[in-house]
């Protein structure tokens, strides 16, 4: 119930953002929806499983493969979906709480989460990338196979003949 | 004629990638454009090297008699729109699979750089939508809301006032965070929110460098090293000053004998 009232807030959250970076009206809902799943994912993971790393890691990743399959079902860039749904996992938050740290002077403390907070970037990109070399392989193995079937069908058309 | 011809399509594609380029497009998609666009008017010899700050452009018609042009543009200032990259893509699809004549495809890309973004209003309001959910998200209790409401709203329309005047990033993002992290700590001091943590962090989401980061990312994984490093230096820049615009506030507020709640 919890995590339904996050995906609630995420969803929100990624329609500011998707106003602030100017998606088209007509794209806006879809974009706010892969934004609100990628952080239910992230939040679940944040404090059910796994811990903040691995979850920016996923959600990541779910926000790189439903923009991928969006961009491919609308004929839109991916880009229009995947930045109002990666932005709300950028850790702001580790930002806060790094600086709150380092100004309290507990330094040891700001070490920690200001790594955790890098790694965190680290991670987005990571899932982000891994996602994007899957449907660069899909798309060039798709490729492929059809071109093979059209040779083979020309082959039969020539036989045929 | 034809020497007419090929500057036409060259400034042509270069209004093309510099508008894709402004609105916060990555590398590889501004320079497939511009090669696309050129392919298309037939012109066999089109190299293209794009940098956030710059395009460089050579065309050359590969005829015995033809001149090669080079043309360089200086890109500056840039701002996230969404919908002109796209419309842009749209366009040079149009323009390949169509045959559009280049004046034709010059009103249009006049036309799509004119168009204006969500007006300051509806921005406002998006911006105060993503203030207040994100304070919920991080445990912010529904007086916290209605604060980062105004909050979000305030902190953009001080950013949209440095943008009028052109200011450097790293002050309108020192500025905008410190006046976001003050005004939360007074509204957390004066008894009109509970705690001014997940306020702030609302306003910083609003100014986090998330575009560059994940356009750095692609950079990099198309194999534009030059502009990745740009594009991650710039990020990690907007980082630093936003982290310090709100440190140095709620330093300042403790020195002054407040407590950060």
């Amino acid at each position: 119930m919890t995590y339904l009232w996050q995906f609630i807030f995420g969803l929100v959250a990624t329609v500011g953002f998707a106003i602030l970076f100017h998606v088209p009206k007509r794209h806006i809902f879809v974009a706010s929806l892969i934004g609100g799943m990628g952080w239910v994912v992230f939040a679940y993971c944040r404090s059910d499983y796994g811990g903040a790393l691995l979850g920016c890691f996923l959600a990541a990743c779910v926000v790189g493969f439903f923009a991928g399959i969006c961009s491919r079902v609308f004929k839109e860039t991916a880009t229009v979906f995947t930045i109002p749904g990666i932005i709300p996992l950028v850790p702001g938050a580790g930002m806060y709480y790094t600086t709150l740290y380092l100004i309290s002077g507990q330094l040891e403390q700001a070490a920690t989460t200001g790594t955790e907070t890098l790694l965190m970037a680290g991670s987005i990109s990571v899932g982000l990338l891994v996602v994007s070399s899957f449907f660069k392989i899909h798309y060039t193995l798709a490729g492929k196979i059809k071109n093979k079937f059209r040779k083979k069908r020309e082959k039969c058309d020539i036989m045929e003949e | 004629m034809t020497k007419q011809l090929q500057k036409r399509i060259l400034i042509m594609a270069l209004l093309a990638g510099e508008l894709m380029m402004k609105s916060g497009a990555e590398i590889y998609r501004v320079e497939d454009t511009i090669t696309r666009i050129c392919k298309a008017c037939k012109i066999p010899y089109v190299e293209a090297f794009a940098t956030p700050t710059g395009i460089f452009l050579s065309l050359d018609k590969g005829g015995e008699d033809n001149e090669m042009f080079t043309f360089i543009k200086r890109i500056r200032g840039s701002a996230t729109d969404l919908g002109k990259i796209s419309e842009i893509n749209q366009f040079s699809r149009d323009f390949v699979s169509t045959d559009l004549s280049v004046e034709d495809g010059m009103a249009r890309l006049k036309q799509i750089s004119k168009r204006k973004p969500y007006p300051l209003g509806i921005k406002l309001l998006g911006a105060a939508l993503t203030c207040a959910f994100f304070c919920l998200m991080f445990k912010g209790t529904i007086q916290d809301f209605v604060c980062a409401f105004i909050i979000g709203a305030a902190s953009y329309l001080l950013s949209a006032i440095f943008d009028g005047f052109e200011t450097n990033y790293f002050i309108k993002g020192f500025c905008c965070t410190a006046f976001a992290a003050f005004l939360a700590l007074i509204c957390a001091a004066s008894g009109l929110g509970n705690t001014s943590g997940p306020t702030t962090i609302g306003a910083l989401m609003l100014f986090v460098p998330g575009v560059a980061i994940t356009n750095a990312i692609r950079d990099f994984l198309a194999g534009d090293m030059l502009s990745g490093l740009a594009r991650t230096s710039e990020a990690f820049f907007i980082a630093i000053s936003l982290a310090t615009g709100a440190g140095v506030v709620m330093r300042l507020w403790v020195l002054m004998g407040g407590t950060i709640l």
